[in-house]
């Protein structure tokens, strides 16, 4: 009855105003908090916009952002419509990032004609993300591993992979020169570099933008349109049902946890080749749980991925340049982002009972 | 003897929405009695019970226990004053023992199993109604699970024990054991409130009965079993026929003669055995043939193997051993997809649990099995997927707003009316299983399920109708075959005056 009650509300307009309602209250609540460390609020404010949006530099950073914490929120609405969770989504990145290094650096693929020379690592990426997104699903469909636990182990596992691929010369690290160099890759060659929209480095907003908007529009179709969509929520509402009406449950579970984690793979890429250039311990720093909290926020509106990813790419980037502009510590931000999660998971329970009350 | 009654309503009134679902209903009853609550279906009943229980509140009128007011606000309430209830509708968590839901909600600090245990055993073997204290509830049978229930009840002493169609699941032989239970409860003082609408069983027990028609007061007796027909005829507002002129002129009945080539048969199965994950048999041996345009029916009380034949004809449980073939097909341990391919509908008995998805809309849910023909470049062809749901609708009289509301908001009869389209479409229909199709649904919707049976049987299709009520079978079916302990214990025609062999088989008794 409940979820019967919560779907007919779907296209109702009051979730999405109290949502809004829920991310205002918590801003407030954390302008209140800066004010009570004893910062004057003008400079934090000011701080904050700066670093979001300030610049044509800040502005690119921020989207940037969006677009990994919007990839792995799709990968997570895509999973969460079989009723699976994926919190793979830090693994999903690493491994990706590692591909797309390998391929930038020792596949030979700089001198390539046609956009090759990115697109492939890219794929790379896809795949491995994928195939570490896979595994997830195999050991739910053959040893009945909870999916939860199995891809939150692996997102350790690919984090330190990635820590442990450059360390080594064998692997990814640059040639050591001196005792000081870093362990970290070298920089991906000039061609493998994702190329940016305006031409102008100043405004560094890469090709992963349009990439991104038509792969929501792809897994909205996907999850809306297509006879897949459909019974892939067959699956997730009632998978007893869903069997028993000839659907393959096993390929959809394996196949859905695939398309996450090429899709968390992917973010990984755009990570490397858009943003740092180089691999390094540290590269991803929580943007899988940051971008897994978007999708569970969204509650399986891809719309909703959207819409959180700006929120979120722009809370950090306003955040960093706070904490450096206005002193306000950055645990402050992550501080906001809880009230944030918190207020956008109350309200959404909230309505969930007013709608079970009726 | 004038003493305060233990339980009094004083003009009770409930409205539902737009239904006024009881009106102006009084009633007394005395401790120690056995009060007997009669009517149809959505009479009223069970609302008077949740009333009572303090599931929901009345809108009028004034409920007195032991002469004080009483208005329980939940069913807490109603617990704490001494009133316990089994409902129709089970409340037990599957997936842990009998023992620890016993001892849900009744204890505090540490759980005492072993003591609970013993007095569950010393209840059950009071009152003749055997349990395993450690068996999981998921492992148990309806019937068994409402022992349970009653176990439960019992467990609290209470003072007035409210029993909400207790035997519709039961055995005869288990019916008349629990009518002892309520003439004991009765005996140590408590009240019980009886519901049912079978007739027979509240000869022996009940000291005054009410009947409820249409959530009024339609007749109340303080002899029952001297006014019997005079409370069916307030129930039903018409005199019980004979039985035997009751039954309709059957299907075509297909005997193909000696020597003349014949069809496949619908459903064939050898010799198929099932042996759940502790080593028990709980289909032993089934062997069954079934021919085109026949309804042969599987009786039996609940609990007896129906539910491990379905679940292995459907594809959703193995078999240890056996074959079964439909239409000539092999099938054993096929999945679903290719059961259905072969050409057999299934209706199972849990709707809620493999029959729908109740979120999903009840176009999807009708073409859940064929949603593979509704692609249109790539995508779901949502318009041909309404249009075809709402012919089916139609077709099938299937009462929604539109195809494009939610399964789960639909009447229990719409829904099964609903799963029904589904099979009985099923491309190439050969053979249909039915498992207790018409459980919960109203009588306009049971004929409906039964004409549309009986329809897909004239038209040549083999039906396997498993079904817990006797008079249903006797009804629609064929020929039938009874179940117990998972052994066929005998088969016959399908005729009234089999129904006292019939009975016995169920009970396990032979000739």
């Amino acid at each position: 009855m409940n979820q019967t009650a919560l779907a007919a509300r779907m296209h109702d307009q009051r979730p999405v105003l109290i949502s809004l309602a829920a991310v205002v209250g918590a801003l407030v609540i954390g302008l209140v908090l800066v004010a009570a460390i004893g910062v004057s609020i003008p400079d934090a404010v000011a701080g904050f916009a700066e670093g979001a949006w300030g610049s044509p530099y800040a502005l690119a950073a921020s989207i940037n952002r969006s677009l990994v914490f919007a990839l792995v929120g799709l990968g997570f609405v895509l999973a969460d419509r079989a009723n699976l969770t994926n919190v793979g989504g830090e693994g999903q990145i690493a491994v990706g990032a590692i591909a797309a290094t390998a391929v930038c650096l020792h596949g030979g693929v700089a001198g390539l004609p046609a956009g090759m020379s990115f697109v492939l690592p890219m794929l790379a990426a896809c795949v491995v993300g994928g195939i570490w997104g896979g595994i997830v699903g195999v050991l739910k469909v053959k040893v009945g591993t909870n999916e939860v636990i199995s891809s939150l182990m692996l997102s350790f596992i690919g984090v330190w992979l990635l820590y442990g691929s450059v360390q080594s010369e064998a692997l990814l690290r640059q040639p050591m020169t001196s005792s000081s160099t870093l362990p970290e890759s070298l920089e991906i060659p000039d061609p493998t570099k994702l190329p940016l929209l305006t031409g102008d480095a100043g405004m560094p907003l890469h090709i992963g933008l349009p990439i991104a908007l038509v792969l929501a529009v792809l897994v909205a179709v996907v999850l809306h349109r297509t006879v897949f969509g459909l019974r892939l929520r067959a699956v997730g509402l009632n998978a007893l049902a869903a069997r028993k009406a000839g659907i393959a449950i096993a390929p959809s579970v394996i196949g859905v946890f695939f398309a996450a984690g090429a899709l968390g793979g992917l973010a990984g890429s755009m990570m490397l080749q858009g943003e740092q250039y180089s691999l390094k311990a540290g590269f991803s720093s929580g943007y899988g749980f940051d971008g897994l909290v978007v999708g569970l926020l969204a509650r399986g509106s891809v719309v909703g991925v959207l819409a959180g990813a700006v929120l979120f790419g722009f809370i950090r980037s306003g955040g960093i340049n706070m904490e450096m502009v206005a002193n306000v510590p950055s645990c402050l931000v992550l501080v906001i982002q809880g009230i944030i999660i918190v207020a956008l998971a109350g309200s959404a329970r909230w309505m969930t009972r007013k709608a079970g009350a009726r | 003897m004038t003493a305060v009654p233990l339980l009094e309503l004083r003009g009770v009134g409930k409205r539902f929405g737009s239904l006024q679902v009881l009106d102006d209903v009084s009633l007394t009853l005395q401790a120690g009695e056995v009060h007997c609550l009669l009517g149809e279906n959505g009479a009223g009943k069970s609302t008077l019970c949740n009333l009572v229980f303090g599931v929901h509140a009345p809108d009028a009128g004034d409920m007195l226990l032991s002469g004080q007011a009483y208005r329980p606000g939940r069913p807490a309430d109603a617990l704490a004053q001494g009133i316990a209830m089994v409902h129709q509708h089970f409340s037990l968590v599957p997936d842990v023992s009998v023992v620890d839901n016993l001892l849900l909600g009744q204890s505090r600090g540490l759980l005492r199993r072993s003591e609970c245990a013993a007095r569950m055993r010393e209840l059950s073997e009071r009152y003749g109604m055997p349990l395993e204290p450690y068996a999981l509830i998921k492992d148990l049978s309806v019937g068994e699970r409402q022992r349970v229930e009653i176990v439960k009840c019992l467990m609290r002493e209470p003072r007035l024990l409210v029993l909400d169609e207790p035997t519709a699941v039961l055995l005869p032989e288990e019916i008349q054991a629990l009518m002892e239970v309520c003439e004991k409860v009765a005996a140590q003082g408590c009240g019980v409130v009886l519901v049912t609408h079978k007739l027979a069983e509240i000869r022996r027990v009940a000291r005054r009965a009410t009947v409820l028609r249409g959530g009024r007061i339609a007749a109340r007796s303080d002899a029952p079993a001297q006014e019997m027909d005079a409370l069916v005829r307030a129930m039903i507002q018409r005199d019980l026929a004979d039985p035997s002129e009751t039954v309709p002129a059957g299907p075509a009945r297909v005997a193909p003669a000696i020597g003349q080539e014949v069809p496949a048969p619908a459903l064939m199965v050898d010799g198929l055995t099932v042996r759940d994950a502790q080593g028990t048999t709980r289909l032993d041996n089934f062997t069954v043939l079934l021919a085109p345009g026949e309804i042969v029916g599987i009786a039996g009380v609940e609990g007896n193997g129906q539910v491990e034949l379905a679940g292995v004809l459907s594809g959703l449980m193995p078999s240890t051993q056996g074959r079964f073939f439909v239409s000539g097909v092999e099938l054993t341990g096929e999945r679903p997809k290719a059961i259905t391919a072969a050409g057999a509908g299934i209706v199972p008995e849990d709707r809620h649990a493999s029959g729908c998805v109740t979120a999903m809309s009840v176009a999807e849910n009708i073409l859940i099995n064929r949603l593979g023909d509704y692609r249109r470049w790539g995508l779901l062809d949502r318009a041909a997927l309404r249009r075809d749901a709402q012919d089916l609708m139609h077709k099938y009289d299937v009462r929604a707003a539109g195809p494009d509301v939610a399964f789960g908001g639909l009447s229990g009869g719409n829904q099964q009316k609903a799963v029904l389209a589904r099979e009985l479409t099923t491309p190439g229909l050969r053979f249909l299983l039915a498992a207790q199709p018409t459980r919960g649904l109203d009588v306009g919707a049971v004929e409906a399920v039964y004409g549309h049976i009986v329809g897909a049987c004239q038209n040549g299709v083999g039906v396997l109708l498993i079904s817990s009520e006797l008079d249903e079978l006797l009804k629609v079916a064929n020929r039938i075959v009874v179940l117990y302990r998972g052994r066929i214990m005998g088969q016959c025609e399908a005729s009234p005056s089999q129904r006292e062999r019939i009975g016995a088989w169920m009970a396990g008794h032979t000739e």
